[in-house]
């Protein structure tokens, strides 16, 4: 302990949303009673530059040399004022916050004499605490300045490139053959009509070109260990049997293999070989043979491509391949994944032929599609002159348990509509929608430019489709809200706006990762406020729809946050650690391995020591989570800054009744001799 | 001026009222996306009948417009409504509730009235004519006689209807 304490009690109103329920003059005046409390106030906005000021200069007159601040929660402000403890010359880890605000005055609105009780309490329990802390070295670890981002979507992309631009080494994982995403798949983009990609393709050779950026593509990221400045990172490189290096995409391969599959990059409206490259644009310009339509490896016959192949390049010996790799933060751009309708069953989508998806229909209208831009529908290839949408397919539907809006299904409609009406203005296009969500920059006039084409806007979502088993025409049963009135159209085809759902793999990705998913299924943002691009998890950042459901702009948006998250992270070169991390009492240490066990950050090691194997915690990977100091059994791991002298103290302060009883006596006596 | 004015007077109150009895707790979830009309077997031929309205009714709180329709008697209790709401609306379960309102009210539909009445009287929804214990004695299935009126009696002062009773004639 470093001198006496003197601490300072600040009890701040939050403006009304403490003050309104929690008596806080009652609790600061409450707090001036408690040994070794110096000065206790309450005051509106404490975390406020004049808050800070008088925290300041309490510390200088009073020489206080601990603060104590009852406010919001930890995760909000703690970091603030552990800056404005070193501001005044202390060290960090003696500053202690009591949060009253999540966990009293906005869960006891209802309750304000116990609330304030509450308060009260929780304050007692902090100076009890605050009398026992100690303070911490602040230290710095080197942090490595190369980034990992899993995903080549427009997210991935762009997070990729802003990094390689500012010298950061960036390797790139996507699971796919070539890098691209769905923005690939678009036709145009909303509302400004840009063709996707015209736009995106020269990003994707750009990306492939910068010589700070290494692709991996047909590959998955395995295991991610370590933290942030010192992430390990396991990929596995699937086989692609032709050679990346050699091949030059020249594609007669693919001409001559005699395989057909459907190609998923077209949604399988189109066909591609076994041998392949998903789409002409693709990047890397490699092609990839897909084992499970091969000949050679179904059936033992053909190589065919092998024999044409000028450049040498296929090999059917490949094999999969782990590539290690260290980084200083991860950037997840994993994307989405498009709801599938089959199990709604009243819109017949896999059973009727011309229902189809939005993504399918950009496919469609594609000029390097199935149908290479021609609007034509599937069943029998002839024009479809009536066409139907069908909004809020798979979003906010609690059947298929998703409830939230999936923001881009309304402009991608009207987007669709007006494509249509532009090429085909004698078309009849109808879009049934529930609520038209037209909230970005120039989406309302865009909206306004589609019923300028005359495209029907049908305020009722349809029930029902009826095919007409000799034309595989449709008829759709809807009712129109405003007049009150059922109608029924006949159309050629109708489009189903499917909305994003978190992609396959994403639970894998979470563990790996060792981040959370919201309710929704997307992964979690630290503060949906303040930290939109961070996960709880230091030096692990996401971009794009893996977060929740984006458009373009938004992705690239949050790309570039991203990356200027890793940049503020890593620039330095050097990163802050942990300062509240397990220690080890060697003499105790009895060499169980218990703690081994436990540690889910592999932070643990047996060490000889003195004469005997004692387990030994690395300062840079142990995450301070406290399981190793609960568990061991001879007492001989505590974690610093939350010791168990300190914890006994804060239970003490609540309940002193309670540690009366003999059995709890008992536990902290001993604990105190330990 | 009040006779030839056409707004309604809202009662705010009402959507708890309905909310609070069993069935009626999903009617909050409601966003007016129409499928529960659009898949009505009742509503494609009767154009009167319009779920979404009962519902937008009810919410808004047009008492009138909910429980005097004659048109809420007309729901067929198919739940096609139920199965194809994206939002967990139970809007069969919600009709009942509105009716058994509309009932306690003294609204009630002639038609359901009659029915209601035979049960008091017969036990059944209609006493057994003639000609249908001809058909059975053909089949060679015993005669279906009339039930013991008193015990009918009975059951109806156990099953405390009466209070439905007294409304079916007001």
């Amino acid at each position: 302990m470093i001198e006496n304490p003197r601490i300072g009690v600040y009890i701040c109103h939050c403006g009304l949303n403490i003050s309104a329920t929690v008596d806080v003059k009652a609790v600061a005046t409450f707090a001036q009673t408690l040994p070794d409390v110096v000065v206790s106030r309450d005051y509106k906005y404490t975390c406020s530059d004049p808050g800070q000021e008088m925290i300041k200069k309490d510390v200088k007159e009073h020489k206080l040399n601990r603060i104590i601040v009852a406010a919001c929660s930890p995760r909000m402000h703690e970091p603030t004022y552990r800056k404005l403890m070193e501001e005044a010359g202390l060290n960090p880890y003696l500053f202690e916050m009591v949060n009253i605000r999540e966990q009293d005055s906005w869960v006891h609105m209802q309750e304000p004499a116990k609330a304030t009780q509450k308060a009260k309490e929780l304050v007692s329990m902090a100076v009890a605490r605050s009398r026992l802390l100690e303070p911490l070295e602040v230290k710095e670890v080197p942090a490595l300045k190369s980034v990992l981002v899993i995903g080549g979507g427009i997210a991935g992309i762009q997070a990729a490139l802003d990094l390689a631009e500012q010298d950061y080494k960036v390797c790139l994982v996507e699971k796919q053959p070539t890098i691209g995403g769905h923005m690939a798949q678009l036709d145009k983009t909303f509302p400004t009509m840009d063709c996707s990609i015209c736009i995106f393709a020269p990003k994707m050779v750009d990306v492939s070109k910068n010589p700070n950026v290494t692709l991996l593509t047909n590959s998955e990221v395995q295991e991610v260990s370590g933290v942030a400045g010192n992430f390990h990172v396991k990929i596995l490189k699937k086989p692609r049997f032709v050679n990346e290096k050699k091949c030059v995409g020249c594609g007669v391969c693919a001409s001559k293999c005699p395989v057909k599959a459907p190609n998923e990059f077209d949604m399988n409206l189109g066909m591609r070989k076994a041998v392949y490259i998903p789409f002409p644009q693709g990047v890397p310009a490699v092609y990839t043979i897909d084992k499970e339509h091969c000949l050679y490896f179904t059936k033992g016959v053909c190589k065919i491509c092998e024999k044409f192949c000028e450049a040498k390049a296929i090999d059917f010996t490949q094999k999969e391949q782990i590539v290690d790799l260290d980084v200083g933060a991860v950037v997840v751009a994993t994307g989405f994944e498009p709801f599938d309708p089959s199990s709604l069953k009243e819109f017949q989508y896999g059973k009727f032929k011309n229902v189809v998806t939005s993504l399918d229909f950009e496919r469609l209208i594609s000029a390097f599609g199935p149908k290479e831009g021609k609007l034509v529908r599937p069943s029998d290839g002839k024009e479809p002159h009536r066409i139907a949408f069908i909004q809020c397919v798979g979003s906010r539907d609690e059947r298929t348990g998703n409830i939230y809006c999936s923001n881009i299904c309304c402009m991608s409609a009207i987007k669709q509509a007006v494509l249509i009406k532009e090429k085909h203005p004698d078309y009849e296009v109808y879009i049934f929608y529930n609520d038209i969500r037209a909230f970005g920059k120039g989406f309302e006039e865009f909206y306004q430019r589609a019923r300028d084409l005359w495209v029907n806007f049908v305020k009722g979502i349809p029930a029902e489709l009826v095919e007409d088993p000799d034309t595989k025409n449709l008829t759709i049963r809807a009712v129109d809200l405003v007049l009150g009135k059922m109608v029924e159209v006949d159309l050629d085809m109708v489009i189903l706006s499917i909305g994003m759902i978190p992609p396959k793999g994403i639970q894998d990705l979470t563990r790996i990762l060792r981040i959370p998913r919201g309710a929704d299924g997307f992964l979690l943002e630290a503060h949906p406020k303040l930290r939109p691009v961070d996960t709880p998890t230091l030096g692990i950042f996401l971009a794009g729809a893996c977060q929740g459901p984006k458009d373009i702009p938004a992705s690239v948006a949050q790309a570039k946050a991203a990356a200027s998250g890793v940049a503020s992270l890593l620039s330095r070169g050097k990163i802050r650690t942990e300062s509240s991390i397990a220690v080890v009492n060697e003499d105790f240490c009895s060499g169980c391995k218990v703690c081994i066990s436990l540690c889910k950050y592999d932070a643990i090691k047996m060490n000889e020591k003195k004469g005997k194997q004692v387990a030994t915690v690395s300062e840079v990977t142990c995450m301070g989570c406290g399981v190793c100091a609960s568990a061991c059994p001879t007492k001989s791991i505590s974690l610093r800054h939350f010791t168990d002298q300190q914890i006994l103290a804060q239970i003490r302060a609540l309940s002193p009744e309670l540690c009366q009883s003999s059995v709890t006596t008992e536990q902290v006596n001993i604990k105190e001799k330990t | 001026m009040q006779a030839i004015e056409k707004t309604i007077k809202l009662d705010p109150k009402f959507k708890y009222e309905v909310s609070e009895k069993p069935g009626g707790e999903s009617v909050r979830h409601c966003f007016q996306c129409g499928k529960c009309e659009a898949t009505c077997p009742i509503a494609r031929f009767k154009e009167q009948y319009r779920p979404a309205q009962v519902i937008r009714a009810i919410m808004l709180g047009c008492r009138e417009f909910a429980l005097g329709s004659p048109t809420i008697w007309l729901c067929a209790t198919c739940y096609s409504c139920s199965e194809r709401c994206p939002q967990g609306v139970r809007f069969t379960d919600i009709m009942r509730v509105i009716r058994n309102m509309a009932v306690a009210e003294g609204k009630v539909n002639p038609f359901y009235k009659k029915t209601a009445e035979a049960i008091i009287q017969f036990g059944r929804t209609f006493d057994s004519p003639d000609f249908i214990n001809e058909m059975r004695c053909d089949l060679g299935l015993p005669p279906v006689t009339s039930l013991d009126r008193q015990e009918i009696a009975k059951i109806i002062g156990e099953l405390k209807v009466n209070r439905s009773k007294e409304s079916l004639n007001k």
